[in-house]
This record gives C-alpha cells, sequence and structure tokens, in this order.
C-alpha cells in the first residue's frame, strides 16, 4: 500500500492557544479512516490545516509522496485532496447539473475557455451524466440548489467531491443534519465511493462510523488520543472517559 | 488573510446573478428581437438617429457592465475608464494614422482591454468599499491624464476632427446619420452575440461561480482572481469598443466619456434594465436615454428628480435586492419553468 | 518663499474644508457601512441654506451658519428613518450606491428648482474680508476662519468621541457592532444621533467652504468623489486619518495649481490606489474611531 497523505507533527498555535499539537498520522489507498473526537477537539481545525484553509505552526503534510504544505488549499485541491463540507456549500442560483460542469471544467482546467459552449464540451455530458446517476440526483439535474432538499444536497457535495477525482477524500459529517429518511441514500453512496480512494471521515454518530472505518482517530484538546481499528477503539477505556467526560449521549 | 477571505465572503453576498439555467431555452430571441427592433426604429424614427445611435453605443457600454457585476458580482463605478481610454485611443488613432472605422473599434478594445487587465490585476483583489474607491480612482487618474496630455486629447476642449473612412471603403458617415447608425446597431448585436457566447462559456460558469462564493470556488481548486481580472479585461475591451463607436459615430471624444458620472449613468441604466440578463443593459439603456431625451428637453433637472426619485423606489420596494426584485418583475419565465 | 506660504495656507485652508465634510462621510461610513454618496448633497443645502438665509433674509454670517446646521440636520433626519435605515451594512453596496445616487439627484433637482441654476454666494462678514498679520505675513482673515473652524473641528471630535459618553458608545459599536447591541447600546438611536453629526458636519463644511467649493447645483456630483477619496484614504471611521489625508489632498492639489497646474489630484489618486492597495481599509485607519 502506498500512502497517499501522510501527516507529521502537525501543530497549530492561535496566539497562545494550542489548537493541534503534534498530530501524525497516514492514509494510504483504500483506507476508510473515521476521525472522532468530542466537541472541540480540534476536528476541524486538523481538517483546515490539512486542505491549507489555515496554515501550520509546525510539521509538514505529504500528498502522494509531494510536500504540500507550502501550498495553497486551491493548490492542494488540484493534486487530488478534496474535502466536502460540514454545512452544504453551494452555488445557490446554480443548478445541479451546472455544478458538476463546473467541478469537471475545473479539474481539466478547461475554465479559461471563453468562447467555447459548455453543452458542447467534448466528453463532459457523458461525464456529468454518470455523476448524477450514481448519486440518484438525475431526476434533480435541473434543479436550483437552492430548492434542493438539504440530503440532495449533501448528495451534491459528495458528487462535486468525486467530479474532481480526488486521491483523498475528506468528508465532514456528510450526513450531519440529514433526516432520517434521507441519510440512508448518503451512506449507500459512501459504501459505492471508489475502492482506491483514500477516505477521511469526520463523524459523530458512531454507528455510521464503526458501519464506514476500518480505522480510527481519536482527537482530544488538539492531540492525538490514540488510533487504530474500530474494535480496537471501540474497547479503548481512554476513549470511552473522553466521550462519557465530555458527551453523555454518543447519538 | 483571514480577512480578506471574510470580505470576499460578504462581497459574494451582495450581488446575486440571475439563474441563467432557467432561461436559456427562450434566450436566442433576444439578439434577433433587438436587431429587429433596431431597424424598425430606423425606419420609424428618421428624425432621431443621432439619439438612437448614442443609444446603440452606450449600451454596449452597459453590457459591459453587465458582465462585470452581474456576472463577475464586481460592484464598480470605474466602468467609464475603460470606454473613455477606447474612445480617446480610437480618437486619436483616427486623426493622426489610420481613420478606417474596424480599425479604429479594435484599437479601442485593446486599449480598453489592456487598461482593464492591468487595473484589475491591481484592485481586483479588494471587494466591496474599498474596490468601489479603487475603481472610482482608477476613473479618476484615467480622466486626470487625459485632461494633462491635451496635445494629445484636447484637454478639456475634447478631442474633435475625428473623420472616419467609409465603413469598408463602401458607406460613407452621411450627415444625416444613417450609416453611422447601422454601423453602431450592428456593432451592438456582434457585442450581444459576443457576450452572450462568453456568459455561455465554461469560463462564464466559472464567473458566476466567483461571483456567488469566491472561497468554495477556491475549495474546488480554482482561483477566484484571475476568473475576476479575465472577465474585467474582457468586459473593458467591450467597453473601450463602445468608446471607439462613440468616436466613431459622434466624431468627438471629451473628458466626459472617461467619468465618475458615466460610470454611475451606465449602473442606473443596467440596474434599470436588470442586471445579469445582456438583454437587460439594452433595455435600460434605451429606456433611461429615450426617456432622458423627452423630459430633458425642457430642463434636465426634471429628468434627474425623476431618474432620483425611480432609483430610490427600486431600491425601497424591491425588497431583498435589487437583483432578486428585478428578475421578479420581469419573472414570466420563472414561472414558467419553476417546474422543471 | 512667498508662493510656499500661499501654498501652505490656501492648502492647509482647502485641507480643512475637506476635512470637515469628509470626517462626517467617515464617521457614518465607518459606524453603519454606508457609502453615501449624496453626503455632498448634504453639504450643498447647507450651503445653500446659509446663502439664503444671509443673502435674502439678511442674517448675519454666523446666525446664517448655525441656522444652515441646523435646518440641514433637521431637514436629513427623516432621510435616516425612512431610507438609510434599510440600506446600512456591509453587504448592500449596490443599494447604497443606487439609492444615494438617487437621493443626490433628487436633492440637485430641488435645489435647482428652488434656487435656480445660477452660482449663489454667502456674503462673508466686514470681520472676515480683511487680512490677518501674522508676524511679517499677512494671511486673508477668511483663510484663517477657516483653518481655525477646521482645528475646532478636529479637537470638537476628538473631544466628544474620547471623552464622551456618545463617544464611548459610538466607538464601541465601531469595533464589535454585536457585542455593542449585546451590551444594551440603543444602536438605532446611536445611528440616528451619528447620522445627525454627519450631516451637520457636511452643512458646516458646506458653508465654510463656499469660497473655495462654489455653489452650484451640480456641487452635489462634482466633489463627491474628492470626499470618498479623503475617506478611503483616511480609513473610514478614522478622525485623525481624515484630517491627515484631506491635509495632504488640500495640499498637493494647490501646490499643483500653483506649480505644475492640475496635476496635484492626479498624484492624490495615484497615491490613493497605492495606499489602498497596500492597506485596503486606509493608510490611517487607527483605533481612534
Amino acid at each position: 500500500m502506498t500512502a497517499l497523505l501522510e501527516v507529521e507533527g502537525l501543530s497549530k498555535n492561535f496566539g497562545g492557544l494550542q489548537v493541534a499539537s503534534d498530530i501524525s498520522m497516514t492514509l494510504s489507498a483504500g483506507d476508510r479512516c473515521a476521525l472522532i473526537g468530542p466537541n472541540g477537539a480540534g476536528k476541524t481545525t486538523f481538517v483546515n490545516l490539512v486542505t491549507g484553509v489555515i496554515p501550520p505552526s509546525a510539521g509538514t503534510i505529504r500528498l502522494d509522496g509531494r510536500d504540500v504544505t507550502r501550498l495553497s488549499a486551491a493548490e492542494r485541491v488540484r493534486l487530488g485532496l478534496i474535502r466536502s463540507f460540514q454545512v452544504a456549500r453551494l452555488f445557490k442560483s446554480m443548478t445541479v447539473r451546472e455544478h458538476l460542469e463546473l467541478a469537471v471544467l475545473q479539474r481539466d482546467r478547461r475554465t479559461f475557455r471563453l468562447f467555447a459552449n459548455v453543452a458542447r464540451v467534448a466528453g463532459l455530458a457523458d461525464e456529468v451524466a454518470e455523476l448524477l446517476g450514481s448519486m440518484g440526483l438525475t431526476p434533480v439535474a435541473h434543479t436550483a440548489v437552492g430548492s434542493l432538499a438539504y440530503g440532495q444536497q449533501r448528495l451534491l457535495e459528495i458528487a462535486l467531491a468525486l467530479a474532481m477525482k480526488p486521491k483523498v477524500l475528506i468528508l465532514d459529517e456528510p450526513a450531519a443534519g440529514v433526516p432520517h429518511s434521507e441519510s440512508q441514500r448518503i451512506l449507500d453512496a459512501i459504501d459505492r465511493l471508489p475502492k482506491d480512494l483514500a477516505v477521511l471521515m469526520i463523524e459523530h454518530d458512531m454507528d455510521l462510523v464503526f458501519r464506514f472505518a476500518s480505522s480510527i482517530i481519536v482527537l482530544a484538546q488538539g492531540r492525538l488520543l490514540c488510533s487504530g481499528t474500530a474494535k480496537q477503539i471501540a474497547a479503548d477505556p481512554r476513549v470511552r472517559e473522553v466521550y462519557l467526560g465530555s458527551r453523555t449521549n454518543a447519538h | 488573510m483571514t480577512s480578506v477571505a471574510e470580505r470576499d465572503g460578504k462581497a459574494g453576498r451582495m450581488t446575486r446573478p440571475a439563474p441563467l439555467g432557467r432561461r436559456r431555452d427562450l434566450d436566442w430571441i433576444g439578439i434577433p428581437l433587438i436587431a429587429a427592433a433596431g431597424l424598425a426604429a430606423y425606419w420609424l424614427l428618421p428624425e432621431d438617429l443621432a439619439l438612437l445611435t448614442r443609444i446603440a453605443a452606450s449600451a454596449l457600454f452597459v453590457l459591459s457592465l453587465d458582465l462585470v457585476l452581474g456576472y463577475g458580482g464586481i460592484a464598480t463605478l470605474g466602468q467609464a475608464a475603460m470606454f473613455g481610454t477606447g474612445a480617446y485611443a480610437a480618437g486619436i488613432l483616427a486623426v493622426n494614422w489610420n481613420n478606417d472605422p474596424f480599425a479604429m473599434l479594435a484599437v479601442g478594445g485593446l486599449a480598453g482591454g489592456l487598461l482593464a487587465l492591468v487595473t484589475g490585476a491591481l484592485i481586483l483583489h479588494a471587494r466591496g468599499l474599498t474596490l468601489l474607491m479603487l475603481t472610482i480612482a482608477v476613473g479618476q487618474i484615467v480622466q486626470e491624464v487625459a485632461n494633462k496630455a491635451r496635445d494629445w486629447t484636447g484637454g478639456s476642449d475634447g478631442l474633435s476632427g475625428i473623420d472616419p473612412a467609409p465603413v469598408l471603403g463602401m458607406f460613407r458617415f452621411d450627415m444625416f446619420g444613417h450609416t453611422s447608425y447601422l454601423f453602431a446597431l450592428a456593432v451592438l448585436v456582434v457585442g450581444l452575440v459576443v457576450a452572450r457566447r462568453i456568459v455561455r462559456s465554461p469560463f462564464g460558469l466559472a464567473c458566476r461561480g466567483v461571483s456567488e462564493d469566491p472561497l468554495r470556488i477556491s475549495a474546488i481548486g480554482g482561483s477566484p482572481k484571475s476568473y475576476l481580472v479575465v472577465l474585467y479585461a474582457v468586459a473593458g475591451v467591450i467597453a473601450g469598443v463602445a468608446g471607439a463607436l462613440t468616436a466613431v459615430t459622434s466624431g468627438i471624444v471629451g473628458l466626459d466619456s472617461t467619468g465618475f458620472s458615466w460610470s454611475a449613468e451606465a449602473l442606473v441604466m443596467l440596474v434599470l434594465g436588470g442586471t445579469g440578463r445582456l438583454y437587460g443593459a439594452v433595455i435600460g439603456t434605451a429606456a433611461f436615454m429615450g426617456v432622458h431625451h423627452i423630459l430633458a428637453a425642457n430642463d434636465p433637472y426634471h429628468w434627474m428628480a425623476f431618474i432620483g426619485l425611480f432609483l430610490i423606489g427600486i431600491v425601497l420596494f424591491l425588497p431583498g435586492g435589487i437583483v432578486s426584485g428585478v428578475e421578479r418583475l420581469g419573472g414570466l419565465r420563472r414561472g414558467k419553468e419553476g417546474g422543471a | 518663499m512667498e508662493t510656499m506660504f500661499g501654498i501652505a495656507v490656501d492648502g492647509v485652508a482647502y485641507g480643512m474644508i475637506l476635512f470637515i465634510i469628509s470626517v462626517g462621510l467617515s464617521v457614518t461610513l465607518g459606524l453603519m457601512r454606508v457609502v453615501n454618496l449624496a453626503h455632498g448633497a448634504f453639504a450643498m443645502v447647507g450651503g445653500y441654506v446659509a446663502s439664503y438665509a444671509a443673502q435674502t433674509a439678511g442674517l448675519p454670517y454666523g446666525v446664517a451658519l448655525v441656522v444652515a446646521v441646523a435646518l440641514t440636520v433637521l431637514a436629513t433626519l427623516p432621510l435616516e428613518r425612512l431610507l438609510y435605515r434599510r440600506i446600512y451594512g456591509s453587504a448592500n453596496e449596490l443599494a447604497q450606491v443606487l439609492l444615494t445616487i438617487g437621493l443626490t439627484f433628487v436633492i440637485v433637482a430641488g435645489i435647482n428648482y428652488l434656487f435656480g441654476p445660477t452660482l449663489k454666494r454667502i456674503p462673508l462678514p466686514e470681520l472676515l474680508t480683511g487680512t490677518v498679520e501674522l508676524g511679517p505675513k499677512a494671511i486673508p482673515t477668511h483663510r484663517a476662519f477657516v483653518i481655525g473652524a477646521g482645528a475646532a473641528t478636529l479637537l470638537g471630535l476628538w473631544w466628544l468621541l474620547e471623552r464622551t459618553d456618545f463617544g464611548i458608545r459610538l466607538r464601541a459599536a465601531v469595533d464589535d457592532p454585536a457585542m455593542a447591541a449585546a451590551l444594551g447600546i440603543r444602536t438605532e438611536r446611536l445611528y440616528l444621533a451619528t447620522f445627525a453629526l454627519g450631516t451637520g458636519l457636511a452643512a458646516l463644511g458646506g458653508v465654510l467652504g463656499a469660497e473655495l467649493l462654489p455653489l452650484e447645483p451640480y456641487y452635489a456630483i462634482r466633489y463627491i468623489v474628492l470626499f470618498l477619496a479623503v475617506v478611503a484614504v483616511g480609513g473610514a471611521g478614522s478622525i485623525f486619518g481624515s484630517a491627515a489625508a484631506a491635509l495632504a489632498l488640500g495640499i498637493v492639489d494647490t501646490a499643483g495649481k500653483y506649480l505644475i497646474p492640475n496635476f496635484g489630484e492626479f498624484f492624490f489618486y495615484v497615491a490613493l490606489i497605492l495606499i489602498l492597495f497596500r492597506w485596503p481599509h486606509g493608510f490611517f485607519k487607527g483605533r481612534t474611531a
């Protein structure tokens, strides 16, 4: 297995406040890893550091063997490090189809074609149709995202990430806020993610974590508390302590 | 970094481009319709060809502003900088070297585009109030330069003596303005076709994304600023051509053509017709200048009162923003395609 | 030497006028985040009222000045309630620009309807028409008066914002509007008061500066860019920033007129771009509210 994402000694200080300290982890092709931890553990900060939204104070991030620590968020995206957002962050006036067209065109660096017709870009329609189909979004392809059900917006978030052909995919609470009736479709979509993809999922819902993850990383107070297989983590007394200490009800 | 991100976020909410996708089906009618209306006006209003010519050239200018504001979400009060630069470039070319009308348009577009590219790269990192000020400042500088370079521009007297050669060597610019008007109308129609093409291109799609949420564009690997700079430059070319067209058809270029007032008026015309819809630029310009012609004939101040009250009315009585309001006003299509 | 002195006096006087008007715009922009393109129109209204009071009604200059400021504030307060309140906040630039341009047009048309298109003067009293001796130099009294009034405005504003309860609230609201509201500061009243302050300053500057920025209906449109530029360089909400920027513009522009005619403004706008490029919130953006 080749390591696709290697994080070493990642730290971040805001003034005197240490929000991430000395976090290391590795993701290989095909990995399904869950990142868990109580509220305020620094999960979002960690994702922001890895994706390049905020610069780290120390540590290195390697993507597919290449040091990307100094690269901007957009440059990391172009190298295949893609995230979905916790709160669906979409272009409200664009249709579902236009989102996917834009993502595919952006991935292929064809967005500076000023005089081409989107409808006639070679291969685009087929690829978009496939993405729509794989997420069950075909019926709403021409609907503006603003009037889409929330669960469908989350599906579109995942489709958008996949459209960019990621090597490493970070899913930030993909099912959060989705009513139970719709969440099954999101779980199915996650099950069907390409096998060679390295996936890191931030999640609160323990049922989902155990169903999805082959390995689990636990953060607490900005530190890596422990990591291991789902079974190991479930049995780890430290994890229970951290969770029981701050969350009386895991779900 | 964070503050830039925040400002970008806020600015993204400022203008919502109209959802284009839903209107595409009806879109193609617009250009032939405008061409037909333009030709009809030519037969019906032979006395007013000078006014109609000004409307056509101004509509092209407002169209360039629509690209910038309606599709890029860039609020600007300096679009006339590109218009004026194009006009002066074309005028100077005609007076000194070459008075072929197409050469004038080309040079005008080039000059406007270059100015927009350079100033855009310099100022488009900013958003909101700061950007508004920077666009004003660019306009003022261009005006000052034009004012000072008397030998080339005629300074405050204006640049006159522009005498374009016959179009294609065949159609002379007659004193009744027949050639001028048809030439201007043709350029406007070509401009609309080009703008429509750009809006529907992959680039146009990306620009709509930037105007809605620049950070999300970064998250799919794009650079919001480079899209905006290119869009600004493209709009600069069109504004420059519009300026050159004015120089060709009117034979003079004045300092006003670069000024703050002209930028502000263009904004008013655009909002009148509706942003983010291309044809709105033409309709708004025709309505604004037409009513202006009627009301200002007696007293320009009547006109100012009218348009002033109108603007206040738009802002107050179309809650949720001008763009969405204008959309609701012109929204027959919305209902039709809501179920799609 | 004589020229330098003349430039200094005229430049500072001109700068002070720009300061008095612009600082009103700066305060409202800083607090309410509103690009008020009608600010120049408010200054013009002040000037016209004073002109009417002094010329037609025959009031003394000082009384006309007070009447002009008071009437302008009174006349514009309803505008705050009816119009401006709806467009506060930085997410509304386009609405702000359109509404205040519209308002400017209406005011220009109204002024023309009431007073006609010709240039209006505010006759200076005897007291302000001579010169004052300053050592070996003589300064036109009116210039000295304007400079004094500008300095007094600067000090008064500083006192108001640094030493009074109103100022403390205002600064708190500028720094963090949400926090200020949470602390029980009545932002609505604060906005109204600040708007009145801004309009009053505009009117004051309009009256005092009638000699330098002549009163005619297009005044409102002609000079607004100048006032905006001062605010942009000075930083929205910064009193000393506005003063420094206004004086710089005044001196540079005046020097330009004397030495290389009309290039002053050009340099100012180039500086404006460079400054905003480097410091997007203005060169002098400080904590002085």
